[in-house]
């Protein structure tokens, strides 16, 4: 039994890790450009056929994927602000709506490009450190509880230490007032987008061997998101790390003592509870932070 | 004239907000702008700092052409702009606040001074600092946004009614604040309902009515004027 505990921990640690790097991207990008951007979940998509094109298919090493696949959806993510979130920046439901309209062409052009089948990746490493006979952590799971850690560190780093986060939190507290200290707003608009939609791509594009790779992978996941982004307090992100962890623990451990379904349901019953018992989710104070 | 705007209009969408105006400010002076509610005070000066475009007319600092610049271009000219309600970074600390004043400076050595100044100045903000800025009380917070407008070195401080929502005690020690500020040459643009405040601590006065420049002239002689005084001293 305390191995099955100890195991069930470990499958909730990692995915704790990948869901927070997906839900912080999120909440970066809600922060600063004000919008709930739906298409998150398909640039999680686009990381994982990253590493289908450049690991499975050109045979690049394993990590090299994934750094091109982080710069890949980043880019996506600036092509995201310019084209869409920008000229309708007076329009907070039109960006939405955007991206719900990018979301489709994502999907579209991986079924265009790869075909709706599920794509066959080439395990990275079957190398797994043993805890004891049934507690078991594959190191390629380490590989993204590793990537969560470093890069969730470097973005604190970056938002509490440096100019250019002190200028990201600025405009996300108030666009206006960031401004009139000589922000441009437009600038943090492409840093919120990169980060945000980067951090979407390399964890996309490190479960890809792990998890099943198709064109349509990224809706489960902005559920998941956005379960955890309402329950951590939309607009925190602090809030997003530990709903994260909260989801990732809940959700294991009820797919392993009863099962996926019963998990889903118990995810989207804890967000119910949290929106009645405080709406603005456990770390939210207003609207937006 | 280190700021001058000729014959500046804006709209939002199709509503006239402000029409012809134009203002001038001396250097080293205080000049305000009174008016009541909706008369485009807070428009004028958003349209000098950038924050509205400007249908016509144009605005020059210190005899460049500002008006065509985005408002965190105009930052570097030298207009620090305290905005109406403050608006301070909530849940950014004390210091924080302040060093985001000094975003777009270079001279680091200098900006530690100014830093260490603004504490001198405003020494709860010092007792502070390490502080969320949303969990200040009003005063302190208008003196917080005081202090970011300072750390971008300005050449103007433009403030939007700094007296509003204030103890009468704190609006005293603003206006304290405004004149110290002024004795040390920044010029100063204050736009105020309570005319009183301002034309005391005014050099020259600009009045609005509906987005039209009713009267203008110096802050003693408009204290004296029967119009002024019958419609915003309450005389």
């Amino acid at each position: 039994m305390l191995d099955l505990l100890a195991q069930t921990g470990l499958n909730a640690v990692y995915a704790a890790s990948y869901i927070s790097l997906v839900a912080v991207g999120l909440v970066l990008i809600f922060g600063v450009m004000g919008v709930l951007n739906f298409a998150h979940g398909e640039l999680f998509m686009a990381g994982a056929y990253a590493v289908v094109a450049l690991y499975a298919d050109a045979h690049l090493p394993f990590f090299v994927a994934v750094a091109a696949g982080l710069v890949f959806v980043g880019l996506l993510g600036l092509l995201m602000e310019r084209a869409l979130f920008r000229p309708l920046k007076d329009n907070p439901l039109g960006g939405l709506v955007a991206s719900i309209g990018f979301l489709m062409i994502l999907q579209s052009l991986a079924v265009m490009g790869f075909g709706v089948r599920m794509e066959h990746i080439p395990p990275v490493t079957q190398q797994v450190i043993e805890f004891s006979e049934k507690v078991r952590l594959p190191v390629a799971r380490l590989y993204v509880i590793v990537a969560a850690v470093v890069l969730l560190t470097a973005l604190w780093y970056f938002l509490k230490r440096t100019r250019f986060g002190w200028a990201l939190r600025a405009s996300a507290q108030d666009p206006e007032a960031a401004a009139l200290q000589g922000i441009s707003i437009t600038q943090t608009a492409r840093i919120a987008m990169f980060i945000g939609a980067a951090l979407a791509g390399v964890a996309g594009a490190l479960t890809a061997p792990l998890v099943s790779v198709n064109p349509h992978m990224g809706h489960s996941v902005i559920v998941t998101a956005f379960i955890v982004i309402i329950v951590g307090g939309v607009g925190s992100l602090e809030g997003a790390v530990i709903a994260s962890v909260v989801y990732a623990v809940v959700h294991t451990f009820v797919t392993t003592f009863f099962d996926g379904v019963i998990a889903d349901i118990t995810g989207l019953s804890l967000m119910l509870l949290v929106l009645i018992v405080k709406p603005t989710g456990l770390f939210g104070s207003r609207e937006r932070a | 004239m280190l700021l001058e705007a000729r014959g500046i209009a804006v709209s939002y969408g199709k509503v006239s907000a402000i029409r012809d105006i134009s203002i001038t400010v001396p250097e080293g002076k205080i000049v305000t702008i009174i008016g009541g509610n909706g008369a485009g005070k807070t428009t004028t000066l958003r349209a000098l700092s950038g924050m509205v475009p400007i249908r016509s007319g144009e605005i020059r600092l210190g005899g460049t052409r500002i008006d065509t610049l985005p408002a965190d271009r105009i930052v570097a000219h030298g207009i620090a702009h305290v905005p109406e309600g403050r608006r301070i970074f909530p849940d950014m600390t004390v210091e924080e606040n302040l060093r985001t004043g000094a975003f777009l400076r270079r001279d680091h050595d200098k900006v530690e001074k100014d830093l260490a100044d603004v504490y001198a100045r405003f020494p709860r903000l010092r007792e502070r600092r390490g502080q969320r800025a949303q969990t200040m009380s009003g005063g302190e917070q208008q003196m917080l946004a005081i202090g970011r407008a300072l750390m971008s070195d300005p050449k103007i401080l433009m403030m939007d009614e700094p007296s509003m929502g204030l103890a009468p005690v704190i609006v005293e020690e603003i206006a304290v604040i405004i004149e110290e500020i002024n004795a040390r040459g920044l010029s100063v643009v204050l736009v105020e309902q309570n005319a009183e405040l301002a034309l005391d601590l005014a050099d020259q006065a600009y009045v609005l009515e509906t987005g039209n420049m009713a009267l203008e002239g110096p802050a003693h002689e408009l204290h004296d004027n029967e119009h002024v005084r019958a419609a915003y001293l309450g005389i």
